[in-house]
């Protein structure tokens, strides 16, 4: 049996805050945010601001991420207060990341985060090409992205990420390249390259129902992802994970304690937690949040106690979308459990299939199981 | 009790014309249930039995009824209104001196009427003609009864009009099975013979027998032997269905009821076998009846090999009340352990697979079901076969059969045309129509049973918007130019995907199983090529594609509890899918080799 309370739960979680507004909605988003317009912002932080308090007792975090939504669709001084209670109860954490709008960040609001502290930036570029954006419905320019970069640059920040999306209807193996290649001659440390995904109930997924876009094939979807990876590691980033890489030793810090399976505390409406082993998510409706925080009730909507089999498996699943892998050592020291014995028939066939590689202390994804890394992970699923 | 005021009758006719609500009422009028009790459709006692709206098992009910001054046994024995379970009708009847035929008073005389009524005369009961429904707006009972006048040989003028539902004309109907059945023949003095026509296995008593004394009676702690198997067992109890068990002292001569004996296994008891007394036995047993013939053979195999004798342990438990359905183990190269199953046809194939589904927990990969053949071999040796990968090699074969049926169809006349275009498709030859009214027209057919047991229903179903009814009979085995098919996964024979074809239409068939395959089998990290060969012989090759991308983009906090959810239900979809080398076959994959559909 493992032991109930471990010192994992006492770990220094990662916090995340969530920021549900944004300027428009893009239309391929399938996240909850709702537009900044004819919206109480100074409301929603003081709430943000009341749920990071009930917090305040856990000695450390170890990172910090604020997304969104659209973090800087807010205006800078109430931005600086969210940041500033966060940073005054936590001052130590090694990380502290802000998403960033291009279209949204001057000077002001970018000299504001590093003043408070932040030292890591993500921005949402999405494309270097002003035809996606359009389709995507993305409201910033190409040069607005270059411009609000190049001022991050410039204002010492040198931990910068571009988010980009491909495989979006028309585009093609160069146009892709030439996204890669923008990206890199930014000259950032972070590059996270994702596959675009028709969510359900989307502009975007609707368009494409009617017949009014066509997704990319499938063929071109995987020689898209596969020279993605290698266009980028002869850049000097290596792939750590299915969809991110980075220069050396910048490697998101926050999100790969999402993919080690610690602990994190997401704050704001719709975060979800994983916190003193219970996984929580907040009420997703901005006005029942704010009226919540403003009660002095929980906004905790779902709880879920994972049990030993659902933290073995989670664990499992997430460390595999890795490219480190899963370390079996820390595996059984995170979940009690012997990876090899737990998931016998899954590891034997996948590696039979040359899906997976097996060392003496580790386990990953083979460079050719990445594009089709579901159909593996699925049977770490459960056991 | 004198046999001269005994009646035994069955109630045969087509689904949902009414026999079982018919039942109930008999049931209430004769006070053996109060309305209050008659859960609707007593006498079918089986869950899917009652979703699904047919009867599948006989029963029996004892029921008394005052007429003219004396008080009347009445015996009821129900019977399935299935084509698969013919057999059990004809062993019902055995039982019977009468049977009342009922017609549904709107929809006339189907497929289904005709057969049980040949089975009736063939058995030579009394047939009695009724009309149900009679109080529906629809309702045309002159019209009906001309029908069965025409087709069935009784007379219109002879029917009775009921309804059920209301009880109108119930009574009369009472009064005149009292007055018009014959008794059965006063046979006291003989040597105890009593037939055997259904048993079921209780977990408490052993296997209990429903039995027809035919002559002489039994008593309590008699011994008395079965004729077929000749051995003897001591009655402990001896009772009958009012409708619930109810012990008696004696059976005599025509009486129904049922038989404990401590016997074991339902295996132990022949369902046709005679009873007589162990010390005073009769000469010769009863005419029996042709014992059931399975027509259907489907293989089952655990979808994980290790759960073979879970397996084993669920068809032992589901053969113990139904002696009709077999298994036998078998091993396929493609599939290792399972098991050939045997059926009485499709329906009784869907209702085991089903109760096996809802009564264990065990994954199943099944393979499309297949009629049996007979193999006359070089040296003139006939073989049964009930499987494409069981038949011999080519060189040993001197002939080869298949089960021919005579099948009738009853449809509305604008249909006719389509029925016959899809009918000579199939291979059948049509014998003979006629019009049981202007817009009525019941065809026969004699048709190879390989060609209409799977969708042929449905597909007359639709042909005739839903009109149409069918019914069938085997008639014989007959030889014809047949090949067999096999089907290649990855470069693999899969014996569980061969099909024996009529050698016409064998090339056809053959691209259309692999269209519906690579349609069924879902795309694996690499591409499987699928064949067809004919005699050796590849005839053509289609590929399931591989699939290149299969990877969730974004996995960070807020996506973990949903995203296992979705990895778990995708885990789940590899459930009942069978291992053939590396490639992974859906159950649906095996079935799809029969849909003929474009």
């Amino acid at each position: 049996m493992i032991p109930q309370a471990t010192s994992l739960d006492r770990e220094a979680p990662g916090l995340y805050l969530h920021v549900p507004f944004c300027t428009s909605k893009c239309r391929y988003c399938g996240f909850y945010s709702q537009p900044l317009a004819g919206r109480d912002a100074d409301r929603l932080v003081s709430a943000l601001v009341r749920e990071v308090q009930e917090y305040r007792n856990v000695a450390a975090v170890r990172t910090i991420y604020i997304g969104g939504g659209s973090p800087t669709s807010l205006p800078v001084h109430r931005l600086a207060g969210l940041i500033e209670t966060v940073a005054s109860i936590w001052p130590q954490a090694q990380e502290f990341t802000v998403e960033c709008n291009p279209g949204q960040v001057g000077v002001e609001m970018l000299s504001m985060l590093a003043r408070r502290g932040v030292n890591r930036l993500s921005f949402g570029v999405q494309s270097f090409h002003a035809a996606e954006l359009e389709l995507l419905g993305r409201r910033h320019t190409t040069d607005d992205a270059r411009r609000s970069i190049e001022h991050a640059q410039d204002l010492g920040f040198d931990n910068v990420g571009i988010d980009l999306i491909f495989a979006i209807p028309g585009s093609t193996l160069a146009s892709w390249e030439y996204c890669l290649r923008s990206a890199l001659a930014l000259g950032v440390q972070h590059i996270s390259a994702y596959s675009l995904s028709f969510e359900p109930g989307t502009p975007l997924d609707e368009a494409r129902r009617l017949g009014q876009i066509e997704s990319v094939d499938e063929e071109t979807d995987r020689a898209m992802y596969e020279m993605t990876i290698d266009c980028l590691a002869s850049a000097g980033f290596a792939q750590y994970e299915v969809s991110n890489f980075a220069r050396d030793g910048f490697a998101c810090r926050h999100n790969q304690g999402y993919w080690e399976n610690r602990p994190y505390i997401g704050i704001g409406p719709s975060a979800a937690s994983y916190w003193q082993a219970e996984r929580t998510a907040n009420v997703a409706d901005i006005d029942t949040y704010i009226h919540r925080m403003e009660a002095g009730s929980s906004p905790i909507e779902e709880r879920d106690r994972p049990n030993r089999a659902d933290r073995i498996c989670e664990t499992a699943v997430l460390n595999l979308r890795t490219r480190k892998g899963v370390d079996l050592i820390e595996f059984h020291r995170r979940t009690g459990a012997n990876f090899r014995e737990v998931f016998e028939l899954p590891l034997r066939r996948h590696e039979r299939a040359g899906l997976l590689e097996v060392t003496a202390d580790r386990v990953r994804l083979a460079r050719t199981a990445l594009a089709v890394a579901d159909s593996v992970l699925c049977d770490f699923s459960a056991f | 009790m004198d046999t001269k005021y005994i009646r035994n009758f069955s109630i045969v006719a087509h689904i949902d014309h009414g026999k079982s609500t018919l039942a109930d009422r008999m049931l209430e009028l004769t006070g053996t249930i109060t309305a209050r009790q008659a859960k609707e459709q007593l006498l079918d006692d089986m869950d899917i039995e009652r979703e699904r709206g047919i009867t599948i098992k006989a029963s029996a009910v004892t029921m008394h009824y005052p007429y003219e001054g004396h008080t009347y046994m009445l015996n009821l024995i129900d019977t399935p209104g299935h084509v698969d379970f013919h057999y059990e009708v004809s062993r019902a009847l055995a039982a019977c001196e009468g049977a009342l035929l009922v017609v549904d008073a709107s929809q006339g005389v189907e497929a289904q009427t005709v057969a049980n009524a040949y089975l009736a005369v063939e058995t030579g009961v009394e047939i009695m003609g009724v009309i149900n429904k009679v109080d529906l707006p629809a309702a045309q009972p002159a019209a009906v009864a001309e029908e069965i006048e025409h087709v069935l040989g009784i007379r219109a003028k002879e029917c009775f009009a009921i309804s059920a539902k209301t009880g109108q004309g119930v009574k009369e109907l009472l009064d005149a099975i009292c007055e018009l059945l014959p008794p059965p023949a006063d046979r006291t003095q003989e040597a105890t013979r009593a037939l055997v026509f259904d048993s079921h296995s209780d977990p408490y008593r052993g296997v209990i027998c429903y039995v027809r004394v035919f002559s002489g009676a039994l008593r309590v702690r008699q011994r008395i032997r079965l004729m077929h198997t000749e051995r003897s067992y001591l009655v402990t109890e001896l009772g009958k269905f009012r409708p619930q068990m109810s012990p008696v002292d004696e059976l005599g001569t025509g009486e129904v009821g049922y038989i404990v004996a401590n016997i074991r296994d339902l295996a132990d008891v022949h369902v046709g076998d005679t009873v007589t007394d162990d010390a005073n036995p009769a000469e010769t047993p009863l005419k029996s009846y042709q014992p059931p013939m399975q027509m259907v053979f489907s293989d089952f195999y655990p979808g994980d090999n290790t759960e073979y004798s879970k397996l084993r342990s669920a068809f032992e438990r589901l053969a113990l009340n139904d002696a009709s359905f077999s298994f036998v183990p078998q091993n396929s190269p493609a599939l290792g352990f399972g098991f050939r199953c045997g059926f009485l046809g499709l329906l009784h194939m869907e209702i085991i697979q089903e109760r096996l589904e809802r009564e264990n927990d065990v994954d199943i990969v099944q393979t499309a079901p297949t009629v049996s053949y007979e193999v006359v071999m070089n040296d003139g040796q006939i073989r049964r076969i009930g499987s494409p990968s069981e038949l011999p090699d080519r060189s040993h074969i001197q002939e080869l059969r298949e089960p021919f049926v005579r099948l009738e169809i009853i449809t509305s006349t604008e249909s006719i045309g389509g029925i016959m275009k899809l009918a000579e498709a199939r291979r059948c030859k049509l014998v003979k129509t006629d019009y049981l009214n202007p817009t009525r027209v019941i065809m026969e057919y004699r048709a190879p049973l390989a060609e209409i047991v799977y969708d042929f229903y449905d597909q007359i179903k639709g042909i005739s918007r839903g009109y149409a009814t069918m019914d069938y009979e085997l008639i014989g085995f007959e030889a014809t130019n047949l090949v067999k098919i096999d089907i290649l996964v990855n470069g693999q024979p899969v014996d569980a995907l061969s099909i024996i074809v009529h050698r016409d239409n064998a090339e056809q068939r053959g691209r259309k199983v692999i269209l519906k395959l690579k349609k069924a089998i879902p795309r694996h990290q690499f591409e499987v090529p699928l064949q067809v060969a004919i005699g050796g012989k590849i005839i053509a090759r289609e590929t399931v594609k591989a699939f290149r991308k299969d990877v969730t983009a974004k996995l960070y906090g807020g996506d973990v509890t949903r995203k296992m959810k979705v990895l778990k239900r995708q885990k789940e979809g590899k459930r009942r899918m069978k291992s053939i080398g590396s490639v992974q076959i859906p159950q649906k994959a095996f079935m799809s080799i029969l849909d003929t559909s474009d």
